[in-house]
């Protein structure tokens, strides 16, 4: 998912960070005399509601292709376009790490009513890419019931590491907004997706008032096997409107942990989510430091979040006679449990893990990420949602 | 028609497939189950089933015997998340229950009718084949996952029994047992199995969404949030509603299958983090041991039991 952030005037996003531009951005001719922006940004596209397979669509496209230069993942192709804008700031994470940090914002705060948000982006072998954003992605409402759309297309490669972990949706009252994620993995390849959407302004009572919320989180194993396919509607043509389905949750969050890197997260997070569910009485969400909203069922808990293996079984076989004295094993690969002919070294498990969670504050969802997340912070340099005030 | 053996050879096995396939391979047939085979396969070469009215109004002893509760698919093993619903107080009184058995079929309709149509429209092998690897990819819920592969093969395994006018069920489950590519996940099976009797396409949608509203009333009733005339009677208000929803969520192609009810899938997979049953029927057998007969046994429990305050309302 794309993050939208306000950008006023000049990036003000701290010493640290510069911008890259890819000397091949396209100059297009403004259409509408849009701003020229302050960072070297030059030219905006006009949004069309031509199929995505369209021509005009392939142009607008926003594109990151990641590749490992001089064994360090490095972005070689950077391409936005209005209302996309990409930035990778170059110190975001420590430099031990291996990583590159791409941050999605937009123009203007928010996805404005048939807005059209497409990026592609593609982690070449053993890089490590993380996508993410600055502030939550905000939907205004509708206009001439037109939909806004926002779609991913990821390709990760062999022994790579996508990070998609983003700030919630907010979807305004009467917004229609639709994203679709699609990611094509190898075996060995590793993802980690955080899908997430809050009820609207909700402290201000605007609470599950869209009129449409559609997501999609397809992944992919070698090319065409379907691994994960989620589709969540959520509209107001039901016989239940939205917030009686709800129950009184604001916040409703799916984290997707998949990929042979990850397997000690995975059970880690496992093993945390079980403890902390089986815990549960009307006072364990002492530790998130939540009060409890509801009024007609004072024992539901604030938080709840339940978690699923999901995929074949994978084994690991390493190729020993890749081994040299201070080298990584090279070869190291994943098959799919099917094949007779494999030697199993290590014990069979799942090869993802997705964890749903619902909650009544947006607070409560972003100290379980940064929490349960926290063991990313080798990978990616930095742990996710690690930001104060956040 | 005649309900033979068959069911007996099904019915005292809480371990499912295994110990039948073994039993089954050793029985031969008996006379009455030959008596079947030859009188179905007349029936085949007399009548037209698409097209004769003779024909669909034999068709309708099948659609009703694949809507039974008796008929030995397991449906009694999955709660549909019930079980966790009240465990976490979602579902603490009958007034709660209405509202949720609607979202768990809004739910079914939007994410597993799909599948059903699919399979229907095209029922061959490959076709189902790829439903089957699809849908075990669109269940993440890993409780939903199992119970929906648990039922489906359950069921496979009875309509290739029973349904001997079709030899092609029997051939393919012959061909995928084992193999480990295929799951045999409900939704595609059902729709695949109507495909080859013959029913027409709104009957199959309805006769599937039917089941898995008399599967979650029926579960509610084991877990007592509501006796068995009142489970009835809420059956009965519920007819509109499901209704409504098969109207709404037939028809549509699997690219559009999606879940309408998110919590409800949250809440669902917290029951196999308690690890009271991942595979219900365990313990639904061990509270009602003989239950073989389902419904029936119920109805003696309560007939014997004073009514409730419910019931008497």
């Amino acid at each position: 998912m794309i993050t939208i952030a306000f950008l006023l005037g000049p990036p003000c996003l701290g010493p640290d960070w510069s911008i890259d531009s890819d000397p091949t951005v396209d100059d297009r001719k403004s259409e509408n005399g849009g701003s020229p922006g302050t960072d070297g940004y030059r030219g905006s596209c006009s949004v069309s509601l031509d199929s995505m397979d369209g021509e005009e669509e392939e142009k607008k496209k926003g594109r990151v292709k990641v590749e490992n230069v001089g064994g360090k993942s490095t972005v070689t192709r950077c391409f936005s376009c209005y209302p996309l804008k990409l930035i990778l700031p170059n110190k975001a994470g420590s430099s031990k790490s291996d990583a590159v940090w791409i941050y999605a914002l937009s123009y203007g705060g928010g996805i404005v009513s048939g807005d059209r948000i497409s990026l592609a982006i593609s982690v070449g072998d053993g890089c490590t890419a993380i996508l993410t954003t600055q502030a939550s992605t905000k939907v205004y409402k509708s206009v001439d019931s037109k939909c806004s759309e926002q779609i991913l297309e990821a390709r990760v490669g062999r022994d790579a590491l996508l990070a998609v972990i983003p700030d919630p949706v907010t979807c305004f009252a009467t917004a229609r907004y639709s994203q679709k994620q699609v990611f094509r993995l190898y075996a060995d390849s590793s993802l980690v997706l955080v899908d997430w959407i809050t009820s609207g302004r909700h402290e201000s009572g605007e609470r599950w008032e869209f009129d449409l919320y559609r997501s999609m989180n397809h992944i992919y194993l070698e090319e065409d096997q379907p691994l994960f396919i989620d589709s969540v509607l959520l509209d107001k043509t039901s016989d239940t409107s939205i917030a009686e389905r709800m129950q009184g949750y604001q916040v409703m969050a799916m984290v997707v942990i998949s990929g042979p890197k990850l397997k000690d997260l995975r059970h880690q997070l496992q093993e945390e989510v079980k403890q902390m569910m089986s815990a549960r009485s009307p006072n364990s969400s002492r530790n998130y430091h939540i009060k409890s909203e509801f009024q007609h069922s004072p024992t539901r808990l604030p938080l709840i979040a339940s978690c699923s293996p999901f995929g074949p079984q994978v084994s690991f076989k390493i190729f020993t006679r890749s081994l040299v004295p201070g080298q990584p094993p090279k070869g190291i690969y994943c098959s799919v449990f099917t094949h007779p002919c494999m030697i199993y070294l290590a014990p069979s498990q799942a090869l993802g893990v997705v964890v749903r969670i619902a909650a009544t504050t947006t607070h409560s969802v972003y100290m379980f990420l940064k929490h349960h997340l926290a063991a990313l912070e080798p990978f990616l340099g930095a742990a996710p949602y690690c930001q104060s005030g956040r | 028609m005649m309900f033979f053996q068959v069911s007996n050879v099904f019915a005292l096995t809480r371990d499912g497939d295994e110990r039948l396939e073994r039993r089954s391979a050793l029985q031969t047939l008996t006379a009455r189950e030959s008596d079947a085979i030859d009188f179905f396969m007349e029936c085949d070469m007399d009548t037209d089933k698409g097209n004769d009215a003779a024909g669909r109004e034999l068709l309708q002893w099948s659609q009703w015997q694949l809507m039974d509760s008796v008929l030995p698919t397991g449906g009694f093993a999955h709660s549909y998340g019930l079980e966790a619903a009240v465990q976490t107080q979602f579902v603490t009184s009958p007034l709660d229950l209405k509202p949720y058995i609607v979202q768990v079929l809004e739910n079914t309709g939007s994410l597993l009718l799909p599948f059903v149509y699919c399979a229907y429209i095209s029922p061959d092998i490959a076709n189902w084949s790829k439903l089957d690897k699809l849908l075990e990819a669109t269940l993440t819920n890993e409780v939903s996952r199992k119970a929906s592969a648990s039922q489906g093969s359950a069921l496979l395994r009875v309509a290739a029994s029973v349904y001997l006018e079709v030899p092609s069920l029997k051939r393919m489950r012959d061909a995928y047992l084992g193999s480990g590519t295929a799951y045999f996940h409900h939704a595609p099976i059902f729709g695949l199995i109507c495909g080859l009797l013959g029913f027409d396409s709104n009957t199959c949608q309805k006769m599937y969404l039917f089941t898995t509203m008399r599967d979650v009333i029926s579960a509610a009733t084991r877990l007592n949030l509501i006796g068995p005339l009142g489970a009835s009677v809420l059956q009965h208000q519920l007819a509109p509603v499901a209704e409504r929803i098969t109207k709404k969520w037939m028809d549509h192609p699997v690219e559009e299958a999606c879940q309408v009810a998110p919590l409800l899938d949250t809440v669902q997979g917290l029951l196999g983090h308690n690890n009271v049953a991942c595979l219900p029927k365990l313990r639904f057998s061990s509270l009602f041991a003989l239950a073989r007969d389902g419904d029936e046994l119920l109805l003696r429990r309560s007939a014997l039991q004073k009514p409730t305050a419910r019931e008497i309302e």
